[in-house]
């Protein structure tokens, strides 16, 4: 088979990231190749690049083994291919066919008018040669959302692609839109196209994929066959594991239950549980980590519990209080710290300086916002004793977030939670695209706070991160518990089990053996095995 | 566990609804607009039978005035700066560049044609340095929105109190005063045996002005359900990124309709001063608002060129009656009429919900941007 798809040696590096690093990625014609990392992977930023967007900074991208370079995606469309975005590209009030025409419009008199005939023929003439069901004078708008991708296919065929990307195309479908979408695409490539799409589900890229390759910072850490792989192996190639870190940690002194949270559900826009009954149990002084492939419920979980999203179900206890519907703001004030999963859009304000978002969530307190009137000298001295006591660079309280790294971004953010004295702390990926000097003190720093008493919740899908520092560590697979185990006793191929959603008979004995009182957990996984 | 179930339910219900409410939001705003229309319709129909029956009464009076053709010469006549300047609003905010503006290209181009009718000494020449001088103004306001991102309101406001200042500021240094002399004005066009006909006479005999309105009406309805360049402005006002991933240039497209707007508008301020022979630069200048009830009827027409003619024709008609009302004796506050453009296209707004306003109006485009 004669290769579509080459893409060599690929660098894109933006100012203090490398998103792609030295990639390769060969795809067949005619085949469908899965690319599949977790979020920040660098699966958007390597197609990207194919599709014209970015300018790689170094590498090279062949098409049916001609080298290419694009400027825009405009020369991309020119050589066939086509992307499909996550989010569409689709001017709503418009119909289908003014849509998939849009920019090429076929023409009479001369130009002066759009052969709206003739349009509506190329529409209808596509759909039915790859057998797609749209309707050609529907409005967008009114049209579902498993319709208007495939309108955003069409698009793209209509221009002539060979080659077509699907960025996460089934983040927005219903399981059976899903089918559909596996049903158009197996039709597209038994007539030549060739497909490759972007995906965290490990299931799917099984499902669709004849390949899959698997990004993980930035890196391709291996291309397999999708029959002759595993969801194990591939949920270890996503997580990786070559780090095993070296923590010093003492038997954990669990106390009293700091926070519990009883069968709660959280259900999507789609109505769909991410959450699907969770119950599970912090107490003082131990660390619960969960664990888990990005995206299979931990962030709405997350949310719920730090009163962003109200659950739609159960109930979360906190210091012996119900505070299901308590706000932020109430929570903050008894003692719940939060290290949210994107620091740049919750954790910090990008455009204020280091002063102002050490204030971030103390506006009310009495130590800086009297009677409704900021202290400023008191927010500074705060600052200072935030950038001192985390080491965060450079120790400029004036200078603005958005010109500190990633790592001391992260640093001053944990500082300024660790610092309002707090019962729980939630960290949510708290090490993510942080620099390794930084990863050992925000995990030094967590292991403190356990030793002082404080109750932390650690949400991680790096399997070394959550296993050297848990006390219990949670699965979360599709929404559920898979299982919650003791990590010091459970190796990388029974969690990667679990992340997968399968039951190792290992596991179930060991689950209740020192965890006994604690974990509450609705442990009913299992599905999707 | 009862209560996740019953939670459940209750979203999955909801699940539908964007696409669902959106459908009821069009069908409201159709009937809505139908019912308003209707029941206007049976008000005249009553008025007129009422006036038919007891010609004395104030219905007959009203009734005589609606019916005149004197009412419907003076309503298009009015209509023609507030139309052009609607039209070009369509132009302008459908491509996502709301124009505020248009109040201050009606000026510009009032003074101006006149200005070079005066210097020159032919109308049409007048007519078309007004235009040009609105485009230059509209080009200016298009350079500094789409290429220095300022924002659309206030470059909006800025093209107007520039208009209004500089206007009479050159009429004082040309002229020693706010006021400019008369010039000439165009002679109407009458369509023979059409022109004889009750009512609807004033319609084919009236300035060429009216004529270029109706033409450019239906010119612009053309472009925008016909042509591709009329939907590449609407989706650059819809979803400019997949205009942008479809290969036409954003900019290129909102540059096109706001120069169009000012072309659109110039020619409204352009004939609104010839037809009368005279800038007069006062207080508000002659314009007086009518850049913003231009604005007001293309939200009302819902962004359609032929609804925004339909309700400015209701608008002025409006003025034109009371106009006439003053001069027989039944005085309706001139200040009442004046607000109602104002008070309709609020209720309109808010029952309605919205006007099927361009999604991405208002906002800046960069090419390349995530």
């Amino acid at each position: 088979m004669a290769t579509a798809v080459h893409l060599e040696e690929i660098t894109k590096r933006f100012p203090g990231v490398v998103a792609n690093d030295d990639v390769d990625l060969e795809v067949e014609r005619g085949t469908v190749h899965a690319l599949l990392g977790e979020n920040g992977a660098g699966k958007t930023t390597l197609m990207n690049v194919l599709y014209g967007l970015y300018e790689p900074t170094s590498g090279r991208v062949r098409l049916d083994d001609e080298v290419k370079s694009f400027d825009s995606p405009r020369d991309a469309i020119d050589a066939g291919v086509g992307m499909i975005h996550q989010h569409f590209m689709l001017v709503d009030p418009m119909t289908v066919t003014e849509n998939i025409t849009l920019g090429n419009e076929p023409r009479k008199w001369g130009g002066l008018a759009v052969d709206r005939e003739a349009a509506r023929e190329a529409v209808v003439e596509l759909s039915a040669r790859y057998g797609f069901d749209v309707d050609p004078d529907a409005p967008v708008e009114d049209v579902s959302v498993g319709e208007q991708q495939r309108v955003e296919i069409l698009k793209a065929l209509y221009r002539g692609a060979d080659v077509l990307i699907l960025d996460e195309p089934t983040a927005v479908l219903t399981p059976q839109e899903v089918e559909e979408l596996f049903g158009v695409i197996e039709e597209l490539t038994a007539q030549g196209k060739t497909i490759i799409f972007i995906t965290h589900k490990l299931g799917e890229a099984m499902r669709a994929a004849d390949e899959i390759t698997v990004l993980r910072d930035g890196r391709n850490v291996g291309t397999v066959a999708a029959d002759a792989t595993t969801r194990e192996e591939l949920a270890e190639l996503m997580v990786g594991r070559e780090v095993l870190l070296d923590v010093d940690r003492e038997p954990a002194q669990a106390g009293e239950v700091v926070a519990s949270a009883a069968d709660i559900v959280v259900e999507d826009e789609r109505g769909v549980r991410a959450v699907d009954d969770v119950s599970f149990e912090v107490r003082a002084g131990e660390i619960l980590g969960i664990a888990g492939v990005d995206g299979n419920g931990q962030a709405p979980l997350v949310e719920a519990l730090t009163g962003i999203e109200t659950p739609d179900a159960g109930e979360i206890r906190f210091l012996d209080e119900d505070v299901t519907s308590a706000s932020r703001r109430e929570r903050i004030a008894s003692g719940m710290a939060y290290i949210p999963e994107d620091r740049q859009e919750r954790g910090l304000v990008m455009d204020f300086g280091l002063i102002e978002n050490a204030l971030l969530g103390s506006q009310h307190s009495q130590e800086f916002g009297p009677g409704g009137r900021i202290d400023w000298p008191a927010t500074r001295e705060h600052a200072e004793a935030i950038i001192d006591e985390y080491d965060v660079r450079p120790p400029d309280p004036e200078a603005g977030a958005e010109s500190l790294s990633g790592g001391n971004q992260q640093k001053f953010i944990v500082g300024r939670e660790f610092e309002r004295d707090p019962k729980l702390v939630v960290a949510s990926h708290p090490t993510r695209g942080v620099d390794v000097g930084s990863i050992e003190f925000i995990h030094e720093r967590l292991l403190e706070l356990r030793r002082q008493g404080v109750a932390v919740l650690l949400v991680s899908s790096k399997l070394e991160e959550v296993q050297g520092l848990s006390d219990r560590l949670a699965v979360m697979y599709e929404g559920e518990f898979s299982g919650v185990v003791d990590p010091a006793d459970t190796t990388e191929e029974e969690l990667g089990l679990l992340m997968a959603g399968e039951q190792p008979d290992s596991v179930d004995e060991r689950i209740d053996s020192g965890t006994e009182q604690t974990a509450a957990a609705d442990s009913t996984g299992g599905e999707g095995a | 566990m009862a209560a996740a179930g019953r939670e459940r339910q209750m979203s999955e219900a909801g699940a539908d609804a964007p696409v669902g409410s959106r459908l009821t939001d069009t069908v409201a705003a159709y009937s809505t607009r139908a019912l308003a229309g209707g029941t206007t319709i049976a008000a005249l129909f009553v008025l007129l039978v009422a006036g038919a029956i007891f010609p004395d009464s104030i219905a007959g009076t009203l009734a005589d005035v609606l019916t005149s053709r004197n009412t419907l010469a003076s309503a298009l006549r009015l209509s023609v700066p507030i139309a052009f300047a609607a039209l070009g609003g369509i132009f302008a905010e459908k491509s996502g560049v709301i124009n505020i503006g248009l109040e201050g290209l009606l000026i510009i181009s009032a003074f101006t044609a006149i200005y070079v009718t005066d210097l020159t000494g032919g109308i049409w020449i007048g007519f078309v340095g007004g235009v040009l001088a609105s485009t230059l103004l509209a080009g200016l306001f298009a350079i500094v929105t789409i290429e220095f991102r300022a924002d659309q309101i206030i470059a909006g406001l800025a093209v107007w109190l520039i208009a209004l200042g500089l206007a009479p500021f050159a009429s004082q240094v040309i002229y020693n005063g706010p006021n400019t002399p008369t010039v000439p004005t165009p002679d109407a066009i009458s369509v023979p045996v059409l022109a004889e006909l009750p009512f609807f006479g004033a319609l084919f005999s009236a300035s060429p002005s009216v004529y270029l309105l109706f033409l450019s009406v239906a010119l612009s309805w053309y472009v925008f359900e016909r042509t591709a360049f009329g939907r590449w402005i609407r989706a650059s006002g819809e979803n400019p990124k997949a205009l942008d991933t479809a290969g036409v240039s954003v900019r290129g497209v909102r540059y096109a309709a706001v120069l169009l707007s000012g072309v659109l508008a110039g020619m409204g301020g352009s004939a609104f001063s010839l037809d009368l022979g005279q800038f007069t630069g006062n207080g508000p200048t002659m314009v007086n608002g009518k850049g913003f009830i231009a604005i007001v009827a293309y939200l009302f027409g819902n962004y359609n060129p032929v609804g925004a003619f339909l309700s400015t024709l209701l608008f002025a008609g409006l003025d034109a009656i009371q106009t006439v009302l003053q001069l027989r004796g039944i005085g309706i506050p001139r200040q009442l009429i004046r607000i109602t453009p104002f008070v309709v296209v609020i209720v309109v707004l808010a029952l309605v919900g919205r006007t099927q306003t361009p999604e991405a109006a208002g906002d800046h485009y960069e090419s390349g941007e995530e």
